[in-house]
């Protein structure tokens, strides 16, 4: 029996707003007092693409997916498979200073 | 206090080999002409990468010099794609305090002195660091709205195809668009992918270019009706919805309520196409259709010279080119020509009385509506 995965997502105190990632300051109303909380790390593919002239750093062929997770959170994530198709489950990791999607794991 | 556009100077978009100086000063001069040189006493300028060692620092002096201009104050505008719509919002709220009487303003953009990487970088500027760190770009994120797009209203990508083909079909009629030939539908569909379902075809070009526009007091067929900003969430993660820029139906409720109009009254539309499928949803939220009814506009050959509401007859950004400063400032100085009667081979079949320019910065985050038309009986 593995422990399922989670991620952390943050909320704001002053306005409830919840978010991801957080960059000092709720993205609604600024307030920096803001906490994380752990969540399933499971979310739900709403639109993916596949760059082929990606940001510098990266390489082409780049997949982003747009994932909504816990709470109608939304994360852009760079997905490590094929491309996912809308409605598709995956497993959201935080890697530094992004995040990273794989197929949800199956038994 | 009405104050009308007298004058609209365009100069060819596309790969030019003239500097930005020389840009900016040919389509000023185009705009000054136009009024018979009468003086200007303000000048706003916008121009996004007027950085650099290529001489662009400094852009004011360097124009008032080139132009020859008597000119009291100037302002310098940006806000990315945006840039010529705040431009021409920044001369119009300066006219209204009453302390000038004629403004020139001028968008410009060299662009093809630098790579497509280093543009693209630059670009990026206008979107989320955390979105850029992700690996994402303008294109990138603008395929993921596209698809969310398509799948809500259910879709095939066909219907950014005919987008596409339309951008280029009007452009065609414009000698001043960077693309002078109209495409296919299959053309379209096999250009090559540059974020699914965004193929090369649908997106904007890396174009040279300037607009100026001449603005005074008193009114005219392209008075100043009403004009309306809108701005919403810089990180697509934090938006309420993706199929639709809140951003647009801001500014264009704030402006058709300053014009004291209803969009039925608009004639002409030039609608800010970065990417043509966003045509559709810019037409949705400048409330010309309702949610996922535009693309039956253009399935009904609405959107036309001869149609109900015929948009982007200049070609839009995908068609016309896009110098990203100056692409604000021409959908206004285009509206301008249709309803001076001076938009020549691309002019709509019936002389407008009304029309929209938009103009979005970035990937929606910060908007402009503007409304020109004869004035009000």
């Amino acid at each position: 029996m593995t422990t399922a995965a989670t991620i952390d997502l943050t909320r704001c105190t002053s306005c409830h707003a919840r978010f991801l990632p957080n960059e000092g300051a709720c993205p609604r109303c600024g307030s920096s007092d803001c906490s994380a909380y752990s969540a399933s790390a499971v979310g739900t593919v709403l639109a993916a693409t596949e760059l082929q002239y990606p940001a510098s750093g990266w390489h082409a062929p780049h997949r982003l997916a747009l994932v909504e997770v816990a709470d109608a959170v939304r994360v852009l994530v760079i997905v490590e498979s094929a491309l996912p198709l809308p409605g598709d489950l995956v497993e959201v990791r935080r890697d530094g200073d992004v995040y990273r999607a794989r197929p949800e794991p199956t038994e | 206090m009405t104050f009308h556009v007298a004058s609209v100077g365009m100069g060819r978009f596309g790969k030019r080999p003239e500097g930005l100086i020389a840009l900016a000063t040919e389509a000023a001069n185009l705009a000054l002409e136009g009024i018979g040189r009468k003086p200007v006493d303000l000048l706003v300028v916008g121009s996004m990468f007027a950085h650099g060692p290529h001489g662009r620092e400094a852009l004011l002096p360097r124009l008032v010099g080139s132009l020859g201009l008597e000119t009291s104050s100037g302002f310098r505008v940006d806000s990315s794609s945006g840039t010529g719509a705040m431009a021409f919002h920044t001369a119009v709220l300066a006219l209204e305090t009453g302390r000038f009487e004629r403004a020139l303003v001028i968008a410009a953009e060299k662009m093809t002195d630098r790579s497509t990487a280093e543009t693209t970088k630059d670009l990026s500027a206008a979107l989320h660091m955390s979105e850029v760190a992700a690996g994402a770009t303008m294109p990138g994120l603008a395929a993921i709205v596209t698809a969310r797009y398509l799948q809500e209203y259910g879709l095939s990508t066909d219907i950014c195809d005919v987008t596409a083909v339309h951008a280029r079909s009007m452009a065609a009629r414009n000698p001043n668009a960077h693309f002078q030939k109209p495409v296919t539908m299959e053309e379209v569909a096999s250009s090559r992918p540059v974020a699914l379902p965004l193929r090369l075809l649908h997106c904007s070009a890396i174009s040279d270019g300037a607009t100026a526009v001449v603005v005074e007091k008193g009114t005219g067929p392209a008075t100043v009706l009403g004009m309306g900003q809108g701005f919403d969430a810089l990180r697509l993660v934090d938006r309420e919805e993706l199929t639709t820029f809140a951003a647009t139906r801001i500014a264009a409720r704030v402006a058709y309520e300053a014009a004291r109009i209803t969009r039925k009254e608009v004639n002409v539309a030039e609608v800010h196409d970065a990417f043509s499928p966003f045509l559709l949803m810019h037409l949705e939220d400048l409330g010309f259709c309702g949610p996922g009814e535009a693309p039956k506009w253009f399935a009904q050959g609405w959107v036309g010279l001869d149609g109900r509401l015929p948009v982007n007859p200049s070609g839009g950004v995908v068609g016309r080119g896009h110098p990203v400063a100056a692409s604000g400032l021409a959908a206004i100085g285009e509206v301008a020509l249709q309803l001076r009667g001076e938009a020549g081979q691309h002019s709509i079949a019936t002389r407008p009385k009304v029309g929209l320019a938009h103009a979005v910065s970035g990937i929606g985050s910060h908007n402009f509506v503007t409304i020109l038309g004869g004035p009000a009986a």
